[in-house]
């Protein structure tokens, strides 16, 4: 099975603008005056730094109390599957299942699924490009969706604040949170799907 | 296609520039140190585990009671358990780090919960939030397992000033939490009570808040300042009344003595007497005392323990002891009242170092000085000891075997007074009241019977009376005849007229005579 690829017909296609030009005639686009990349710079790299930094600060993230509760002068501190436990525990279960989705395994599949994708391109593995970039893209599309945890914490800081008889504070973890979010968001947009298909035989 | 290829292999290397590898590189170290040092901080905080064991868990709840020391969060509990012996409980607490140098020997834990009392009001952050543990470090060893205080300590945590002992015969209504007053500000509490070790005492700590606390120094008086003070004495009615709380809920006051400079100021843990009223801590102590003993003749009703002894009026010691004798030889009673004088409440002048007090007043009672019960109040009925100068009275010493030596007496105005009544009753018992009696009884017979001759003399008197009354009648009657327009009267007027006429011619003759006496003999002289 031969793929017809831009760049096997010598042509590269500007990031900004779309124009295909011929590949490095000159490091710009003509058109627009873009740098011309026939693939995203240091792709694995950045994807692997992103991935590494969102995958350390994950573990600060859930050891550490996302948010503290205070509720008539009872200062609770919450970490993200302690607030899951409560929640599953006093019988919400969807919404207890909902966050541990978002904040839990979204954020630890996405760290999975770019591990694998970056394996894949770096150890030329031969798999199904296709299938493989559409997990890319559910990455892609899920990855805002683990925010959700996050709002709702800024929601509740500035909505519950009554003094003594009800607090939100948030925590260290929701910074980490964030920050993991963020990263793997980068993650995601830094990986260069193309290469999977570079590793294709030609 | 080679080409292409070509141009891209030779591109690539271009891509991979090793300058660019650590700008991208430098965020996974940035998050590794972030969250290591995150991590780092928050195991650094974690200080020991220790156990804390209460008799009761009311309101304490795992992950949610925390360990408070001046209201600084030093760590939580993290379980509850019961106790191997099944009847405290058992509080595991994870402590932060910087809590470890608290935790010592002599350390304390408790629990904090609202409380309302007469006192005042505390803990009531704790009605909205639930209990808390309250530590109070101690020194000594360093200690993992505690036996929790079952009641808050009074002492605040970190107070400043300082603690001091009170000696006192009677808990009375003082508790840990009265407060202590000086000139009404509240300026601290009692802490704990204690049995003296000989048990005769009750030992009362105190703590009195820094700056006051230099106001208590050598001459410094406690008095109990509860309640409404009555007292009646040899001097009349007294009420005091400390501030209301100590009403309420009793209370400890103090003052300081003009007497004592700033060098005065008492250290830590110092005792002091603690007075049951204002007026006993009001009276000087003097530290030369001497001591007699007195017999008095009679009743010592109204005499108390504490009554003055004054010397002409004024009070220069008191009554320290009445006691009841019984002499088993003699069956004799006694009653000897020790007094106590103080000899340093007169002021001296001529001075002579070389004279004891007691000599002075040996040598004042050879100059007549006796002691005397007299009535201090009328009507309390109190009566003190009454010291002054008899010169002329013999000194009577009874010479009974006491330790002090005896002040002679002598019997009291009053009791004077009763005597010599007394002797007026005497002599009028001793009156022959009978024989009186009966001798009246005779007199009074006879004046009986000389009444009735009298009566019978009466009787005979009153027909006499009557006999008169008929002559008075008959009298009437001849008088009825000369009455105006009678013949009889007429008849007299008519005499009465003659006898005038008569008169007259007498007169003529008389006084012819008188002129012309020789008529007589020549007669008539015819004119």
């Amino acid at each position: 099975m031969t793929i017809k690829t831009a760049r096997g017909q010598g042509l590269v296609r500007c990031h900004d603008c779309g124009q295909l030009s011929k590949i490095y005639l000159q490091p710009y686009c003509p058109l627009c005056g873009g740098h011309l990349q026939a693939r995203k710079t240091l792709s694995l790299h950045k994807t692997l730094a992103f991935s590494l930094s969102g995958l350390i600060l994950y573990i600060p993230a859930n050891i550490f109390p996302i948010m503290t509760i205070t509720n008539f002068g009872k200062s609770e501190p919450h970490t993200i599957i302690g607030g899951i436990m409560v929640l599953l525990n006093s019988g919400m279960v969807p919404i207890g299942l909902l966050v541990l989705i978002a904040s839990i395994l979204v954020p630890l599949l996405k760290l999975i699924g770019l591990a694998l994708l970056m394996l894949c391109v770096y150890r030329q593995w031969q798999v199904n490009a296709r299938l493989w970039t559409i997990i890319y893209r559910i990455i892609c599309f899920v990855g805002r969706w683990s925010m959700l945890d996050i709002f709702m914490i800024s929601i509740l800081v500035s909505l519950v604040n009554l003094g003594g008889i009800a607090q939100v504070v948030a925590g260290t973890a929701a910074s980490a949170f964030a920050a993991v979010v963020v990263l793997t968001i980068f993650a995601a947009k830094s990986f260069d799907p193309r290469l999977l298909w570079d590793n294709q035989p030609q | 296609m080679s080409n292409l290829n070509n141009l891209y292999a030779t591109t690539e290397p271009e891509l991979n520039k090793k300058a660019e590898l650590p700008l991208v590189w430098l965020l996974p170290i940035i998050a590794i140190l972030v969250s290591g040092w995150l991590i780092y901080k928050s195991a650094s905080e974690k200080g020991p585990t220790i156990t804390i064991s209460f008799p009761t868990a009311e309101g304490l709840e795992i992950d949610k009671t925390k360990i408070k020391y001046l209201d600084v969060e030093i760590g939580k509990v993290t379980n509850i358990s019961i106790n191997e012996d099944l009847k405290t409980i058992l509080v595991t607490a994870q402590m932060n780090h910087g809590a470890t140098s608290f935790l010592n020997e002599h350390t304390s834990f408790w629990v904090v919960r609202p409380q309302v009392g007469l006192a005042g009001v505390s803990g009531l952050g704790t009605l909205l939030s639930g209990p808390y543990i309250e530590i109070h470090p101690g020194d000594g060893h360093e200690k993992r397992s505690f036996v929790g205080l079952k009641t808050a300590p009074v002492l605040k945590t970190n107070a400043e000033g300082k603690q001091f002992i009170l000696e006192t015969n009677n808990l009375g209504s003082m508790r840990p939490g009265t407060p202590i007053n000086f000139h009404g500000i509240n300026v601290g509490e009692v802490l704990s009570h204690k049995l003296s070790p000989e048990a005769n005492a009750i030992l009362l700590t105190v703590f009195i808040n820094a700056p006051y606390d230099q106001f208590v120094r050598k001459n410094t008086r406690f008095w109990v300042d509860s309640g409404i003070d009555l007292s009646a004495g040899a001097d009349g009615f007294k009420v005091r009344t400390g501030p209301l709380i100590s009403i309420l809920s009793g209370g400890i006051a103090f003052r300081a003595s003009a007497q004592d400079s700033v060098s005065d100021i008492e250290t830590e843990n110092s005792v002091f007497k603690l007075y049951d009223t204002y007026d006993q801590s009001t009276q000087i102590v003097y530290n030369t005392t001497l001591k007699y003993v007195m017999y008095f003749n009679g009743s010592v009703r109204g005499l108390t323990i504490d009554a003055p002894v004054q010397l002409r009026g004024i009070t220069i010691g008191k009554v320290v002891d009445i006691n009841l004798e019984i002499d088993e030889k003699t069956a004799e009673i006694h009653i000897p009242v020790i007094v106590e004088v103080e000899p340093e409440r007169i002021r001296k002048i001529n001075n002579l170092d070389h004279v004891s007090d007691k000599d002075v007043l040996n040598r004042l009672i050879n100059k007549g000085l006796r002691a005397q019960l007299q009535t201090g109040s009328l009507i309390t009925g109190q009566l003190l000891v009454d010291l002054d100068f008899y010169p002329n009275s013999k000194i009577i010493v009874s010479n009974h075997p006491n330790q002090f030596p005896e002040f002679p007496t002598m019997a009291s105005s009053f009791d004077q007074f009763t005597h010599s009544a007394n002797i007026i009753m005497d002599k009028i018992a001793k009156l022959p009241l009978d024989e009186t009696s009966k001798e009246i009884n005779k007199t009074l017979k006879s004046l009986q019977q000389t009444s009735t001759v009298a009566s019978e003399t009466l009787h005979t008197a009153k027909g006499g009376l009557k006999t008169l009354d008929n002559t008075l009648l008959s009298t009437q009657q001849v008088l009825g005849n000369f009455a105006a327009g009678s013949s009889t009267q007429y008849q007299i007027e008519q005499l009465l007229i003659e006898l005038t006429q008569t008169a007259n011619s007498l007169k003529q003759l008389s006084d012819y005579l008188e002129q012309h006496p020789d008529s007589l003999i020549k007669g008539k002289k015819e004119p």
